[in-house]
């Protein structure tokens, strides 16, 4: 039961990790593909708590049985459309983890030196004319030390110079990704204003703590004692709340797929300071994935990744074009008819179904509907809602059948042949400006053409803008009607009316 | 001012330009309402309702011309009416400004405001008040049951205990208001039902309404119907024989024709020829809808219903809507309070006659002494004219295969370049770092690549299931809290302790509500 055995568990584990990742490409295989993940888990934590260096196994047995009812409680309780808060709240937990383990890799470098000292030894001495270092401490001490002290007491000093900066790389991603995700939670939940805001100073502030962490960072390098660390940390922190701080509400599917990448990476950082490949492996999984997402989200908002992180809506050139006509609504009996009346039907939901929590009564409208035979699809623009995917995983679970669900790619061009188009809490999605007005500040975003329908109804809560507070030309054109009110009283309104 | 509405004079005529419901309304925008005895007697609005409704009853029309300073009505003026027509008084009604110069003239010469109701442009503002519209609508509905009720057989097909019916087949030719409507009806009494218009972009609407279109074989670039403010303009020679090539294939199929075809001020085109109608089986029923303008089909009779020698029923009533009086006249009535409206901007009950706005100007055929017909084009456009659009040349073989040669190239500098850049970043990190370091930076780098190849292939619906799995795992921090909690410091233990503990939670936490989220997603 040496490290020969570790290893391969670990081999074995980070495999079913990629497997895991690999197997979301479609809905049937993610099923199996979620089971790959929880093994490679349970193998990779079994074999490290087996495994050498590990000690107080009741200790950690305990706290992970503690962890895992407090993390059953938060999975089953939380609901669908809280997904979004829950998942940032969770990246904040890893973040913390990583700076505790950050600051213990400190501690043990530096209890090392204190017991190398007290032996009249140099830890990370080089012994003359090899490569090798000498351990140099007696036999007994060392093999009282825990697997990581044991770990460090055979680095160099330019190995253990090395584990610095990891450790220092780790911990500073990881205060970032904390704070960074309370503040996303914060603003999810609706308990932080999701408007940006950005304290006087604004980039300059946080490019100053960015320069201050790299002087930090160099002095505690050259010696300067573990004060410099915890400064360190209070400096990545002020980062990540102020970063997050300065970026609106529209941005959060980018933001949270940016904190999941961070939290990879931090991770990814402790593991090299721990030599530990399996933590390096899933690390760099978790945060290439992420980096991907959010790739893909700012891809979907036609936004450049670094002026999203940077925060707010870039500054739009000249004038917008003035918005014409009038807003015309509706009542529930006129969408019933055009709805009764039509052949082919698609739903655009957005985040403002979300928060009404609306899906059910999507869902039964869309059963009814359906059963009369009509053809119904729902649009899915790739940044509806607060989450990558969260439009999906709402209608999945109000049971909307997913093959009905299309993204816009996929549903755009069908726009003309559909009779009507309801748009459900979303705005900025479908946002003609963002083709028609190259001045307009989301210019450029694809958008869905949902115009294009025969008849376009908006259910809404009232005529202000959406998130981007940006005016929508789509509610005053011709062919589309404003059915306003709370869009779950709206949607289960249609469903007595629709025979 | 006081606005009235005699009695119709025409005979037969029993609409009334204004209802109880249409006064009240008007009384709002700060006017009073006359009315002659007994004008809404014939579409059901006694004397009695509209007293109660505030409006004031005068016995004659003569004394009701006298009273009203805007005299409101269906038809067209006879000539005595023409006659009580004074100075500064106007004239709301259908006044078929085309071909009625000499009453125009007199009207003019009168110093009296004339207001056409068929010249209210076709513009969306002006759909309120657009009563050809609301009247041909009527008619569409009217002609159904009209055929109908000279047809002898169910509209709808049915099998009974007592034998099998067919369902019957409608024709209805032009898709206008009319049209459409007379559409609907018949789909909805279940008839099978096939439309026809000269304008193919109709075939939507036609479609959509639940007839078939009845499409020529014929290729000729079509005037674009938004060009003509949405009505019909006259076709090529060639374009009708094609026509009525098709119409004559359907003469002997088809149970109801209902033909709707006008051009504006013109006489209506003959589309349903006399071979047509013998070809027709017996019992069969044409509407005609367009007899006042000499009818679509030369047999028709004006005002009249005539059986042909096989048995075809021919209908050239012109009164549809006067047959639904009630209807129709809420429906005017409404029309002509909609214009008022437009007439009164300030809803003081003072009329501001403005020559400068589309519609009130487009309506208007007399004013201040002046002939003013026909009026300018519209400033705004009815329909939108069908951008023309650019196709982009289609690229040649030579062209799209030097493309993607060039594209190739492109991708190998960028691949070749990115690689010797990494390369060389790592060759310079090697000299530097100890050997120690780069077997795990191997392995980093390695798993960042495999990261990018497997996420790519995640599904769009799958992004939130992504980010809870990748969630979990990334709590694989465990792994260094578990190695460090051993530790002989207390201090180590502890920060080793919180980190296992909520890592844990994350493992949990995320790998569960994957699962849920999972086992929602279903097919149907």
């Amino acid at each position: 039961m040496e490290f020969g055995f570790t290893t391969a568990a670990y081999v074995v584990a980070a495999v079913l990790f990629i497997f895991s990742l690999g197997g979301l490409s479609g809905q049937e295989s993610a099923k199996r593909a979620v089971w790959y993940g929880i093994v490679g888990m349970g193998i990779a934590v079994l074999a490290t708590l087996i495994g050498p260096g590990s000690g107080l196994l009741l200790l950690s047995l305990i706290l992970i049985a503690a962890g895992a009812a407090v993390g059953y409680q938060l999975a089953t309780k939380v609901q669908m459309t809280q997904m979004p808060e829950l998942v940032a709240i969770m990246h904040s937990l890893v973040g913390l983890a990583a700076v505790f383990v950050g600051f213990n890799a400190d501690i043990m470098i530096n209890t090392m030196s204190t017991l190398f000292a007290e032996n009249g030894q140099v830890l990370g001495a080089v012994k003359e004319g090899t490569r090798h270092t000498a351990i140099g401490l007696p036999k007994e001490i060392y093999n009282d030390l825990s697997a990581f002290g044991q770990l460090i007491a055979k680095k160099s000093s330019v190995e253990i110079g090395i584990l610095r900066i990891e450790l220092v790389l780790g911990i500073w991603i990881g205060a970032v990704t904390f704070t960074g995700s309370v503040i996303a939670y914060g603003k999810l939940a609706g308990r932080v204003d999701s408007a940006a805001k950005k304290l006087p100073g604004g980039h300059m502030l946080n490019a100053g703590a960015a320069a201050l962490s790299l002087i930090l960072t160099i002095m505690y390098l050259s010696g300067s004692g573990s004060w410099t660390l915890v400064l360190l940390t209070l400096l990545a922190l002020f980062i990540g709340y102020h970063l997050i701080m300065g970026i609106g509400g529209a941005d959060m599917p980018v933001v949270v797929s940016m904190l999941n990448s961070y939290s990879g990476w931090a991770a990814a950082a402790i593991g090299f300071s721990l030599g530990n490949d399996l933590l390096i492996v899933v690390g760099a999984l978790v945060g290439s994935s992420g980096a991907i997402l959010s790739y893909i989200m700012c891809k979907a908002m036609n936004r450049s990744f670094v002026s999203v992180i940077l925060g707010g809506f870039g500054g739009a050139q000249g004038e917008q074009m003035a918005v014409e006509g009038e807003q015309i609504a509706i009542d529930a009996d006129g969408v019933a008819a055009a709805l009764n009346e039509a052949q082919s039907i698609v739903i655009i939901p957005g985040y403002g179904m979300a928060v009404a929590q609306a899906q059910q009564a999507v869902s039964e409208l869309t059963n009814k509907l359906r059963a009369k035979g009509k053809n119904v699809r729902f649009a899915i623009h790739p940044v509806a809602g607060r989450l990558p995917g969260h439009m999906n995983v709402l209608l999945a679970e109000a049971r909307v059948p997913y093959d009905i669900v299309l993204e816009m790619d996929e549903i755009n061009d069908d726009f003309p042949d559909t009779d009507v188009a309801i748009v459900i809490g979303s705005n900025d999605i479908v946002n003609p400006a963002a083709q028609d007005d190259p001045n307009s500040p989301i210019a450029g975003m694809p958008v869905l053409e949902c115009w294009k329908a025969k008849q376009v109804f908006v259910s809404k809560r009232g005529q202000g803008t959406g998130y981007s507070g940006i005016e929508n030309p789509l509610f005053y054109k011709e062919n589309t009607r404003m059915f306003y009110g709370d869009a779950k009283d709206s949607v289960s309104s249609l469903l007595p009316k629709i025979d | 001012m006081k606005i009235g509405t005699p009695k119709e004079v025409i005979e037969g005529e029993a609409r009334v330009a204004m209802t109880p419901d249409s006064a009240l309304q008007l009384q709002k925008l700060g006017h009073d309402c006359v009315i002659e005895a007994g004008a809404g007697k014939a579409a059901g609005f006694s004397d009695k309702d509209y007293k109660s409704a505030g409006v004031e009853v005068v016995k004659t029309a003569a004394a009701l011309w006298k009273a009203a300073d805007v005299v409101a009505k269906v038809r067209p003026p006879v000539d005595a009416e023409m006659k009580r027509l004074r100075d500064g008084q106007t004239l709301i009604s259908f006044f078929n400004p085309g071909g009625n110069e000499t009453q125009m003239n007199a009207a003019a010469k009168k110093g009296a405001t004339v207001v056409a109701m068929e010249m209210v442009p076709r513009i969306s503002r002006a759909q309120k008040m657009d009563a050809l519209s609301s009247m041909a609508n009527i008619a569409g509905y009217r002609a159904v049951i009209e055929a109908g009720n000279n047809f002898g057989r169910f509209f709808t097909g049915q099998i009974t205990a007592a034998g099998k019916v067919p369902p019957a087949k409608v024709l209805v030719v032009g898709a206008g208001v009319a049209g459409l409507a007379a559409i609907g009806t018949s789909t909805s009494l279940g008839a099978i039902t096939y439309a026809f218009d000269v304008r193919p972009e109709v075939a939507e609407q036609v479609e959509s309404m639940g007839a078939e279109f009845v499409y020529l074989d014929f290729e000729e670039e079509q005037t674009d119907g938004a060009a003509t403010g949405g009505y019909a303009s006259v076709s090529s020679p060639e374009f009708r024989e094609a026509q009525l090539a098709k119409f004559r294939e359907l003469a002997p199929e088809v149970d109801i024709v209902i033909t709707t075809a006008l051009i504006p001020n013109r006489e209506a085109p003959e589309l349903w020829t006399e071979d047509m109608v013998k070809a027709m089986k017996p019992g069969s029923v044409i509407v005609d809808l367009a007899a006042e303008k000499g009818g679509n089909c030369k047999l028709t009779v004006m005002d009249e219903k005539i059986v042909t020698d096989n048995g075809v029923t021919i209908i050239g009533y012109t009164d549809f809507p006067s047959r639904m009086a009630a209807q129709s006249s809420s429906l005017y009535a409404t029309n002509i309070r909609h214009l008022m409206t437009d007439l009164t901007p300030d809803k003081d009950g003072v009329i501001n006659h403005d020559m400068e706005d589309d519609v009130i100007r487009g309506a208007t055929v007399t004013h201040a002494k002046e002939v003013t017909f026909p009026p300018p084009p519209p400033k705004v456009q009815a329909i939108a004219a069908a951008p023309k659009k650019e196709v982009a040349p289609e690229p040649t073989p030579e062209e799209r295969k030097a493309a993607e040669v060039a594209a190739f190239k492109k991708q190998t500098m960028t691949q070749v370049g990115l690689l010797g850049v990494g390369g060389l970043l790592l060759l310079l990190v090697g000299l530097v770092a100890p050997a120690s370091f780069m077997q795990h930076f191997i392995v980093f780098v390695l798993s960042v690549f495999v990261g990018f190849q497997v996420i790519w292939g995640v599904s769009h619906s799958l992004h939130t299931p992504l980010m809870a799995v990748t969630n979990a795992i990334s709590s694989i921090i465990i792994l260094g809290a578990l190695i460090q909690i051993g530790s002989s410091s207390f201090l180590i233990t502890l920060l080793a302790a919180l980190a296992v503990f909520m890592a844990a939670i994350n493992i949990f936490g995320g790998f569960l509500v994957t699962r849920r989220m999972l086992a929602m997603f279903q097919k149907s």
